[in-house]
């Protein structure tokens, strides 16, 4: 686990930067872009936290 | 031909894209645009040609031994201009079989060769949206294919000059972070086709940003070992591959505007007034 902090630092300013442009290209009015925004954020981000979960359990269980 | 007649394009549009993906400018030669073609051909080989002439055509001696397949070459954005690499391919294949010196320019030369790949691709955009277009939807701002290039050559810009000034310049401050923090963390070493051949490719879409970059402060000699180079390229290349949904994005809003303008139904029907009429009784072509 080194620099835990940094990598997860990167890791939220990468995917966030990947889910807007993401939204961006899905929605070409601005603002209903901005409105549906939040909502994909916290999807992507609670389906990071769910594989890392599966992988946490994967490696406790069989490696 | 009738070109001018709404309901007949001027051609079909996968064998306009066909034609000029072999041969640029084929595709609107095919399409009757022959002046459009011939300067299509000129600028797109030509900047091939030079880039042949300053790497010595030696651009695919970048490839580790290991990585040199038959169908490597097709991962690089050469492959936009597909005739010129596979002639390429075959005339110059993977070198002499053992290392020899690159030439002095050969950043430049590898640099324009993939530089004529991308600029054959917007020009079979054109081909392909000349041949399928019948009746114009089309955005404000320029034309769709000059909207992708302007996102090509700056990340937002061709957002920008469609009047959303908002959403370019977000784009604009994302993809340009994103970027810098790759090279931060890089130091500058994922700058370097040389060291990351395919990774190269993907920072490469982002224009001119990368480019300039590069030039400035890519090809470092490195004596230390970089914590996060890995890191570093693979959020660089993240960025430049994120800006070909930026140039998607623009070609798609100029073609077609914003959405309730491009819906056909819509469009067709609020000039007339006849949204009711059509519900009920179904379209009249």
């Amino acid at each position: 686990m080194k620099d835990i902090g940094f990598h997860l630092l990167l890791f939220f300013f990468a995917s966030a930067v990947v889910v807007v442009i993401g939204t961006f290209f899905s929605e070409t009015d601005d603002r209903r872009a901005v409105a549906i925004l939040p909502r994909r954020l916290f999807r992507f981000f609670l389906g990071s936290l769910l594989v890392l979960g599966i992988m946490l359990i994967c490696e406790h269980t069989w490696a | 031909m009738s070109a001018s007649h709404p309901k007949n394009p001027p051609g079909i549009p996968s064998v306009a894209l066909l034609l000029g993906w072999f041969l640029p400018g084929a595709g609107h030669v095919y399409l009757g645009k022959v002046r459009t073609g011939v300067i299509a051909f000129l600028v797109v080989e030509g900047l091939y040609g030079l880039g042949v002439f300053l790497s010595g055509g030696m651009f695919l001696e970048y490839l580790p031994p290991e990585m040199r397949g038959r169908f490597s070459g097709l991962l690089t954005p050469e492959v936009g201009n597909l005739g010129a690499l596979l002639a390429h391919m075959s005339h110059y294949g993977y070198g002499v079989g053992y290392p020899r010196p690159y030439p002095d320019l050969m950043d430049w030369g590898t640099t324009l060769t993939a530089l004529s790949g991308l600029c054959n691709l917007l020009v079979l955009t054109s081909a392909h949206l000349a041949a399928r277009r019948r009746e114009p939807c089309l955005g404000p701002g320029p034309s769709p294919t000059l909207a992708a290039s302007a996102s090509l050559l700056l990340p937002g810009l061709g957002q920008f000059l469609q009047g959303r000034r908002a959403r370019g310049l977000v784009i604009a401050v994302l993809l340009l972070s994103l970027f810098a923090v790759g090279c931060f963390l890089g130091g500058g070493s994922n700058l370097d086709r040389e060291r990351h051949f395919y990774y190269w490719a993907g920072q490469f879409m982002l224009g001119l940003p990368a480019l300039m970059t590069e030039f400035a402060f890519g090809h470092p000699r490195l004596s230390v070992e970089i914590s996060y180079a890995d890191g570093g390229v693979v959020l660089s290349s993240v960025a430049g591959l994120l800006n070909v949904l930026v140039m998607l994005d623009a070609f798609h809003y100029a073609e077609h505007g914003p959405e309730s303008e491009c819906d056909p139904i819509v469009s067709a029907h609020t000039a007339t007034g006849s949204i009711a009429t059509e519900n009920k009784g179904g379209p009249s072509a």
